[in-house]
Parts: C-alpha cells; structure tokens; sequence
C-alpha cells in the first residue's frame, strides 16, 4: 500500500510548475494552527534554523507514533506549503517511518525549479531538521 | 559643505499612489518575490508577475537574460518603452529593487519602486486577487542599454578596490567579518572563504528601512551612508551582498534616494568572489585594503 507521503510526492511530480505552485498554496492553506500550548513555544528552540523564513517545528512522540505539528508565515507559501505536506503525510507516523524519508524529497517533488537552485537548501533544512528530532525523540526514554 | 545631489523621489512611489492608478493604462505594476508562489496567494489587482530567477535570469549561465528575451518578456506582460513599470515584491522589496536593476540594465526609462512592497500593501487591508490579468501583446524594443554604468563585473569590482575607490558591503555583520558564509537562518549557498573585500564598508541593507519595510528618508539615509560611514556622493560605489538582491537594494537607495550619480551593483557578489581563485579576501570588523 502507497503511503500518504508517496501519493503526495507522486501528484508533485506530475505536475506542472503552475500546478504545483496551485498545490503548495492550498497545503499553505490547510496547515492547522498551532494548538495554544505550543503557539506559546514558538522560540529559538524550536525553530528551524536552516530555513530562512521562520519556521517552527514541534516534534511529540504519542504512544510509539509522532505527532507533528508546524507553523510558517503565510506570505511565505512555498515553505508553508512544503511544511504542511509534511505535517499533513507524517503526522501520526511511527518513527521509522519518518526516518525512512527520503533526503531528497524537496527535488523529488519538483520544488527546486520553483525555488531556484540556491533556495532549495532551507527546505531540505526542514526535513533534516524533522529527521533528527524524531530520531532524538524516539531514542528519548518514556517518561 | 558640497550641494546635495539631486535626488529622484518620484521613483518612490506610495501604496497609495499605487491605488489611484491600478487602471491606468500606462502604467504596469510588476511583482517580484524571493517566494515565487506568493503571487499567486495573492496579489495586488492588475499585477503582473516577474520572477527573478524565472524570467530575469538565464537558465543556463550564471547571468541575467539577453536583449531578446527581456523584449519578449516585456511584451509579454504588456509592458511598453513607455510605460511606468511600479515593482514591488516580499522580503522589503529586495526582488523588486533586483527587477528594477534588471530593468535599467535594459535602460526601460520610467521604473518606480512601491514604498513598503508587498508586506506594507497587505497590512494596509488592501485588495490582493488571485486574477492573473491578461494585457495587449506590445512590441518592446531595448534602447540606449548601458549595463556597464550600473553592474560591476568582477574585473571590475578588482580594479576599484585596488584604487581604493568605494566599497558598501551590504550583508550582516556575521557574514562581513567573516564568521558566516551566509546571512542568518539562510542557507549555505556555496562561498568557500568568508569575509569581505579588502577595503569595503560595512552598511547593513537592512538599516536603509523602517520596520514597516519603507525606505527612511534621505536626511536618514545620508546620516547613515555619509556621517555613519563616509561616503563621498560624488566619487563611485560598488555595492555588493551575496547573491546581488540586497545590494539592488541598497544600489536604489543611494541612486535614486540619495542621487548619487555613480553607483553599480556587483551582482556576482559573495558567491562570486568567495570562491574566486587568488581574490583578495579581508576578515573581522575593519575594512582592510589590498
């Protein structure tokens, strides 16, 4: 069976450039807001530093899955959007499954020609930055 | 003390302005954003959407388009010889002083900047529309381009820091003195050596604007670029970031805000010169010389 994230990916790349752009607004779009216990937290601690838009990443594991919520400026919705294709296919997931990622996601779905080359290293900022906070949480011991 | 220079504050144009003429048929409003899916979130009624890695850049080379291409663009977006071309963008207009740049390399006649850009538009409670407009097809024809008079190649950038002409580095602190190789919270972008170029000054771009993102006023702007550090109007300005938006930047501030006649932007930048064979580089806080 195809994860949430393969079909995601799959209907990036058979998009178009326009198309895609479509898709990463209406992700942009969807994004739940922050619940208020962690709209409280948006600090250095939890944003991602790799990206130059801010981007808050909060990483919770729940009975051997990881929820995930984010948050990200809406007049920046080609990271909005990126990080919301990731809230919505991984929240939930086990931790292997997060980890399973692959690094190059952001090429896979086709947004470096909507980003230009030089941009494209934020993104994969986001993911990397997931990867490790599942990896740290997951290794955590319950308390 | 020496006459100020004469300064072009029609090429500041206000929200306001902009509203008042949205359906003028001679003037065309272009937005340019470092996120190129902001435009079509939403945007202001009648603007046309430039990108600049998209359509401003070649593909290919490490460059800006060609003579054709930017003809083709222009009349494309219903853009003619004399039409009032309004830019504004995200990010406090870096993209849109990039495309005005772009625009005067071409040498269009009549560009402007809206104060504010896009974040000053939006907070203002201003109509934004997903309408992509549709203009007339024009027949655009580049005249009297002069590239040279306001892009510094890096030949160039090389021979004016030699004779010890000026030299405004507008990146962060981190990044001039040589700590970081690139803005903060910014990725990577690929310079092997940190620093800056011996003997060029530190101006931050981002002290040239308000927090809503306007430009300050010229009394400011020359405190900053003449007290604050020693700027003569009259003798030649290279200004340079890393990528070349920040500089356009600051390249239309001191040009056009503070009318200074002799003023190019080194669009190579950072990613250029870092990684340039044998360049001469300086670290930490003083300027340093060749």
């Amino acid at each position: 069976m195809k994860s949430r994230l393969n079909e995601m990916t799959q209907e990036f790349r058979d998009a178009d450039r326009q198309e895609r752009i479509e898709l990463l607004i209406d992700l942009a779009k969807s994004l739940p807001p922050l619940p208020d216990r962690l709209a409280a937290l948006k600090d250095a601690t939890h944003r991602v530093q790799e990206c130059q838009s801010p981007v808050f990443l909060f990483v919770e594991p729940e009975d051997g899955r990881i929820r995930l919520h984010a948050d990200a400026p809406i007049e920046a919705p080609t990271v909005r959007g990126f990080v919301a294709l990731l809230v919505e296919s991984l929240d939930g997931a086990p931790p292997s499954e997060i980890r399973a990622v692959p690094d190059d996601l952001v090429e896979q779905t086709g947004l470096t020609e909507i980003l230009g080359m030089l941009r494209v290293h934020g993104l994969s900022g986001v993911l990397r930055r997931l990867k490790s906070e599942v990896a740290r949480a997951s290794a955590a011991p319950a308390s | 003390m020496p006459a100020p220079s004469p300064t072009h504050p029609d090429v500041l144009v206000s929200t306001d302005w902009v509203q008042q003429h949205l359906d003028d048929p001679k003037v065309r409003i272009v937005e340019t954003d470092e996120d190129a899916a902001l435009y079509f979130q939403g945007h202001i009624p009648g603007a046309v959407e430039i990108g600049w890695h998209l359509h401003l850049q070649d593909q290919l080379k490490r460059d800006y388009i060609d003579a054709s291409r930017f003809e083709a663009l222009c009349s494309a977006a219903g853009i003619a010889n004399d039409t009032t071309v309004v830019f504004y963008g995200d990010n406090s207009n870096w993209w849109a002083c990039y495309a005005f740049w772009a625009f005067k390399l071409f040498g269009h006649a009549d560009c402007r900047i809206m104060d504010g850009g896009y974040a000053l538009w939006k907070a203002q409670g201003r109509t934004l529309t997903k309408d992509v407009p549709q203009y007339p097809a024009t027949s655009y024809k580049v005249q009297k381009a002069d590239p040279s008079a306001i892009r510094a190649l890096r030949d160039d950038v090389l021979e004016h820091a030699k004779a010890g002409r000026q030299l405004i580095d507008v990146r962060s602190t981190d990044e001039y003195t040589g700590k970081k190789l690139h803005m903060e919270n910014y990725p990577q972008e690929g310079a092997l050596r940190g620093g800056h170029i011996p003997g060029a000054k530190s101006v931050p771009w981002k002290e040239a604007i308000n927090d809503d993102g306007t430009f300050k006023s010229p009394d400011e702007l020359r405190a900053l670029y003449e007290k604050g550090c020693g700027l003569k109007p009259g003798e030649p300005v290279v200004a340079y970031c890393r990528i070349g938006e920040r500089s356009s930047h600051t390249w239309f501030a001191l040009k056009y805000l503070l009318g200074y006649p002799n003023v190019r932007n080194y669009d190579g930048s950072w990613t250029e010169w870092g990684n340039l064979v044998g360049a001469p580089i300086a670290t930490g806080a003083e300027p340093g010389k060749i």
